[in-house]
């Protein structure tokens, strides 16, 4: 099941109502365009295991 | 010293000339003016001007009534500053339909105290979520270099007016790259500082955070000159530190001397075109940094910048994205749109890995004082070019020219971009990384830089 590959176009149809955004015919190939590649992207983040304690603070202080 | 009234002017030229009544600021600002009509329908890198504010300040100069270390000096502001009396654009068609500022940006004000003179409000890339300098309302801002090519985004008039001529300083804002992108491919002089160090207080957000403010120049006395000036807490922006201020220009001419310098390995030796890492290598020897570090985990950093960028940025224009779609720029729209739909488990993992990232990051600091990256991977691509190969593989152009700025940013690290030029080349920047609140270091090897040649920002 893991490495079944989801249905984007399905995906962003639904959080798209889930949301109210409505997203017009004309602009729904390139969301998904994008949606797809903001996975490949995300993937090296989606893959590191964090420890349990680590949390992010509520305001960033460098 | 260079002719105040000449486009290649600096800051400290121009404010040291009205200061000892070598020449009026009414004078200086007519050039500008003049300088700005004649080279906008190329470049346009202004999207307004404000003339008669201009001149109606360099008048009151004229009559002594202000002072300050930039007396006389014009600058201009990427269009997502506020300036009383005019919509806050942030390049953006929605906005120019909005409220007019009720009064100008923080940093605007703080620029006119020490005595400069705002001339205009400058173009730059939709809602600042933009690497290119494109704009598909107002028109791509030109690379003076080359005007059939990027200035670099999503500053990209702050870089087209400075790099031109137009003006000597400009402010820009930076999320993931948006002034080090076009100070590399307009070959400025820019500085990004630490997150936090400037007040953000009157200009339209992006991602609250990592959004930081800064200036471009074509000198390094004026980059610290400027950052000087703008410095100092603001109870308006609750990300501005209450520390100290800590005044930069004095410590220019201390040189390179007790600095510990590296050389960013991995993640930032790979991925680019050569022309990117010959300017590391030549920055390097001229600097006899020999010490290469390992930035860890950079590849997931810009997975998490990428991450939180997408989803902050999505859920500010929501009302928008439900409301006037149409009007959004058709190169932010679909990517507004789709970043509103990713998961928020990925949004917290991206925070929390932030927190880890810049401890492991801090460590570094303990072996070095800076450490040296390229600032983009290639020199300007074409206006409307799509697609590019870096090392072999077919890219995104908007996506990835800040490859090597978002892992940065994405720790609020202070970076000054040191530009170089080729003869008949195009121009193409260096990054130089220091460790939080220590804009003084980077600035120092970037004046050493220029005062030994290496590094230059000329008008084109």
């Amino acid at each position: 099941m893991a490495d079944e590959k989801p249905d984007i176009g399905r995906l962003v149809d639904e959080a798209a109502k889930a949301i109210g955004l409505p997203i017009a015919e004309q602009y729904r190939a390139n969301v998904i365009v994008n949606y797809e590649r903001s996975m490949a992207i995300a993937r090296p983040l989606l893959e590191v295991e964090l420890d349990d304690e680590l949390t992010s603070g509520p305001v960033f202080r460098p | 010293m260079t002719d105040p009234l000449s486009r290649d002017a600096t800051a400290t030229d121009i404010a040291h000339a009205v200061m000892s009544g070598k020449v009026k600021a009414a004078a200086v600002i007519d050039a500008t003016l003049k300088r700005i009509e004649a080279a906008e329908p190329t470049i346009n890198a202004f999207t307004d001007v404000i003339a008669f504010r201009a001149r109606k300040r360099a008048a009151e100069i004229d009559r002594g009534l202000h002072r300050g270390p930039l007396l006389g000096v014009p600058f201009a502001v990427k269009n997502l500053f506020d300036i009383q009396g005019l919509p806050t654009r942030a390049g953006s068609r929605i906005n120019a339909d909005g409220p007019k500022a009720a009064r100008d940006g923080a940093l605007v004000r703080k620029l006119e105290a020490a005595g400069a003179i705002l001339v205009g409000g400058l173009n730059m890339g939709e809602y600042a979520y933009d690497f290119t300098g494109e704009n598909a309302h107002y028109g791509p801002s030109r690379n003076p270099h080359d005007t059939t090519r990027m200035t670099g985004g999503s500053s990209g008039g702050s870089g087209a007016a400075v790099a031109a001529g137009e003006v000597s300083l400009a402010l820009g804002s930076d999320t993931n790259g948006s002034i080090r992108v076009p100070s590399s491919l307009c070959g400025l002089f820019g500085l990004k500082p630490t997150y936090g160090r400037l007040s953000r207080a009157g200009s339209f957000p992006f991602v609250d955070a990592f959004d930081h403010l800064g200036p471009l120049a074509r000198s390094v006395a004026d980059l610290a000159a400027s950052f000087d000036a703008m410095q100092g807490w603001d109870p308006d922006d609750p990300v501005c530190t209450d520390r100290p201020a800590d005044p930069t220009s004095m410590v220019l001419g201390e040189g390179i001397s007790g600095l510990r310098i590296g050389v960013a390995g991995d993640y930032f030796a790979r991925g680019g075109m050569p022309e990117a890492f010959e300017a590391v290598a030549t920055v390097a020897r001229a600097l006899d940094a020999k010490n290469i570090v390992a930035i860890p985990q950079a590849a997931i950093a810009r997975a998490a910048a990428y991450v939180i960028t997408a989803i902050e940025g999505s859920q500010l224009h929501l009302p928008r994205l439900r409301a006037r779609p149409q009007d959004f720029d058709p190169d932010t729209r679909e990517r507004f749109m789709a970043g509103a739909l990713l998961p928020g488990s990925w949004y917290v993992k991206a925070q929390r890995f932030r927190r880890h990232y810049r401890a492991e990051v801090q460590k570094l600091f303990r072996e070095v004082d800076v450490i040296l990256a390229p600032a983009t991977p290639c020199t300007a691509p074409k206006l409307g070019q799509v697609m590019m190969t870096l090392d072999g593989v077919e890219l995104p152009v908007r996506a990835n020219l800040g490859l090597y700025t978002q892992p940065i940013s994405f720790i609020g690290l202070p970076v000054v971009v040191a530009p170089l030029h080729k003869p008949g080349g195009l121009p193409i920047g260096v990054q130089i990384i220091a460790n939080h609140y220590n804009e003084a270091a980077a600035l120092r090897v970037a004046r050493h830089l220029e005062k030994e040649g290496v590094a230059s920002a000329p008008a084109a």
